[in-house]
């Protein structure tokens, strides 16, 4: 026992015990139950056991004691069943209600899937039972922990001496946690035993199983990607291959939209009345309607009537005269706004337009309005009166009228009031064959210059590239000048050298 | 084919009469669209807000259409109703909107309108509750008949709905 002293700049002085006989191997299983001496001792008295777990104990103690067969003297275990919890605190001599709750957290059972009835969501008198077993979150864990009994070798038995090597914990899920953590080369840790002899022990926990076979592995892996491949291909055949395209150099304008609110107008009880005007090489699908009228509403606070009226419209733009190098104009929507009250009378409240936006995507706009006045009162007076107002032929006037061939519009003359605004949200969608070609010719020029790298070469290469196609251009025009004949022999002589 | 994901909430509706109001809402597309996934229609939870004038739903909606063409662009249609104190509820508003059809977050606030009935039935409404409801709702899908409806404007539902397009520039769709 002498021997081993070692002394350091500590202040303890420590002993390394010579290897013994007080070696000790165990192989515990998961929720094994080994017993320590002092539970023998404890148990054996049969007056001592007073729940059922306690005499199912007595009697394996006793017919351990009978047959002589004990496996182990100072590591044993605590299982899932037994009452135990782990006091962290030596200066609580009693711990507090909640941190017996927690220990005893793993006690409670709970289904494996725990379904929440649909029908009683919501608990309206709890009892107290519930709140109090309510208030911690408990996933089921079952635990176990692996004790060792530190004591000097001959006085074993006694409860201060258990200490906690090491606690197992496994979930539902897989989870699997092992306190405290494998060693892995960091050091052994230390455990100081309080009784009268302060000894210290070295605690190495080390992950002894053995890894997963490369094979295994690999199997796993096949199995997971044929998964997704087979979950990816039913997608697919559910999604199909066709879709519905227009005919080629036809470009097709779909507009989804609504007319939001109206806002400002003088009277009440308003509706808009609309329409979509193509201009020249616009078409549409036939029995589709293009204009529309909406529901009559009643401004609530503010002055702001709520349609919430959707419409759709699809339209075709066929560039018929190629030579024509104008841009092309594109749809507009006149509407006008009319108030309709309790007697029955019209009135016209405002004329606008909206230039179907070119960049598809959503666009939320707001057109103001105007209606025309007519000079002196008595057409306001009979506005007001009996209803009905001056009303635009055609409607068309409100952007350029259809009948302008001129170079300048003058509207000098036309006296108008400027009245509210109307609000529209548009989607609007532009689909054409040619927009196929055009992303993946981008896409293929993206992938070479890519591949290439560094914005130097991208530019030479690119104009190697172009400089080629040109050169093949060129060459190929040539070749159709060249006379009959030269392109005929050197055809003669290729079959001769090939012959 | 083409895929649309609608990914989303309805966040919540503000500008009622009333606070306790819950939500019936549902997508509406084509004949050419399929939803893969995910539940077309639903209704949210009664909402009271103890401050402010917003009443929150968060109501999630995710869905995965695929498409053959172009027409019948999902639409969603709302429906804002009223829970009283006495259990009874009452139509608070129609709303119709078109999802978006460009890739990407949106914000969007959807106005409701309410049908109004004559005058004898305001002032009952006024004391009694009720009121007109459309008899079918797809007068709302389609504006076809609406000219004839007398309505009044009500509040504003907020929706927060992000769009995700697939193949459609494989098919020449720009959105």
């Amino acid at each position: 026992m002498a021997d081993g002293w070692c002394t350091d700049t500590g202040e303890s002085v420590y002993l390394t015990l010579p290897e013994s006989s007080d070696a000790e191997e165990l192989v515990v299983g998961w929720q094994e139950k080994f017993f320590s001496q002092y539970e023998v001792d404890l148990y054996q008295t049969e007056s001592n056991c007073q729940t059922p777990l306690e005499r199912q104990y007595h009697t394996e103690i006793m017919a351990m004691e009978r047959s002589k067969r004990r496996q182990n003297q100072r590591i044993f275990t605590y299982t899932d069943f037994d009452r135990f919890s782990k006091w962290e605190e030596v200066t609580q001599s009693t711990p507090t209600f909640l941190a017996e709750r927690m220990a005893n957290v793993r006690h409670r059972r709970q289904e494996r899937q725990s379904v929440v009835p649909k029908s009683r969501l919501i608990t309206w008198e709890p009892s107290e039972e519930f709140i109090k077993n309510s208030h911690i979150i408990n996933t089921p864990v079952q635990t176990m922990h692996i004790m060792g009994d530190l004591g000097p070798s001959g006085k074993l038995g006694l409860k201060e001496n258990e200490y906690i090597l090491c606690t197992i914990k496994a979930d539902g899920n897989g989870v699997i946690t092992i306190k405290p953590d494998f060693n892995n080369n960091r050091g052994a840790y230390r455990l100081e035993t309080q009784g009268e002899k302060r000894e210290v022990w070295r605690l190495y926990l080390e992950n002894a199983s053995s890894d997963i076979h490369a094979e295994e592995k690999e199997r796993e892996q096949r199995m997971y990607r044929d998964l997704y491949t087979r979950h990816k291909d039913y997608l697919n055949s559910l999604v199909g291959q066709d879709f519905e395209m227009p005919p080629p150099g036809i470009l097709r304008l779909i507009v989804n939209g609504e007319i939001v609110s109206a806002q400002g107008y003088e009277y009440d009880n308003l509706y808009v009345h609309f329409f979509l005007d193509l201009p020249n090489n616009w078409s549409s699908v036939p029995f589709h309607g293009l204009s529309g009228v909406t529901q009559t509403c009643r401004t609530s606070s503010e002055d702001v009537a709520f349609f919430s009226y959707p419409f759709s419209f699809e339209t075709f733009f066929h560039k018929e005269d190629e030579s024509d190098g104008s841009l092309p104009q594109w749809p507009v929507l006149y509407f006008k706004v009319l108030s309709l009250d309790f007697w029955q009378r019209y009135r016209t409240e405002g004329y606008g337009f909206l230039v179907i936006p070119s960049t598809p995507g959503y666009h939320r706009m707001t057109c103001r309005t105007w209606r025309p006045l007519q000079s002196g009162t008595v057409a306001e007076l009979r506005r007001f009166f009996i209803g009905g107002a001056p009303e635009l032929e055609d409607i068309s006037y409100v952007r350029v009228p259809g009948t302008f061939k001129g170079k300048r519009l003058s509207r000098f003359g036309f006296r108008t009031q400027t009245t509210g605004s109307v609000t529209f949200t548009l989607n609007c969608i532009q689909h054409a064959r040619a927009f196929i070609d055009a992303s993946t010719l981008k896409k293929r020029r993206q992938t070479v210059l890519d591949q290439l790298g560094g914005h130097s070469q991208q530019g030479s290469v690119y104009n190697v590239l172009e400089a080629f196609q040109r050169a093949r251009n060129r060459m190929q025009e040539a070749r159709e000048t060249l006379p009959r004949d030269l392109i005929n022999t050197s055809a003669q002589l290729n079959s001769e050298s090939s012959a | 084919m083409a895929e649309l994901h609608i990914i989303g909430q309805i966040i919540g509706a503000t500008g009622f009469p009333q606070k306790s109001l819950f939500c019936k809402w549902g997508v509406h597309a084509g004949g050419a669209w399929r939803l893969l996934s995910g539940l077309k229609e639903g209704q949210t939870q009664v909402d009271i807000p103890q401050t402010g004038d917003m009443a929150y739903w968060s109501h999630p909606i995710d869905l995965h259409y695929t498409t053959k063409g172009l027409q019948g662009w999902p639409k969603l249609h709302l429906q804002v109703w009223h829970q009283d104190s006495f259990g009874r509820c009452q139509l608070y508003g129609y709303g119709y909107i078109h999802v978006p059809s460009s890739p990407g977050q949106h914000r969007l606030q959807c106005v409701t309108w309410r049908p109004l009935g004559s005058w004898q039935d305001q002032l009952a409404e006024m004391f009694v509750g009720g009121g007109p409801q459309l008899r079918s709702s797809d007068l709302i899908y389609s504006g076809a008949d609406r000219y004839r409806l007398h309505t009044v404007g009500m509040g504003t539902v907020e929706l927060e709905l992000c769009v995700i397009l697939r193949h459609f520039d494989r098919y020449g769709v720009e959105s």
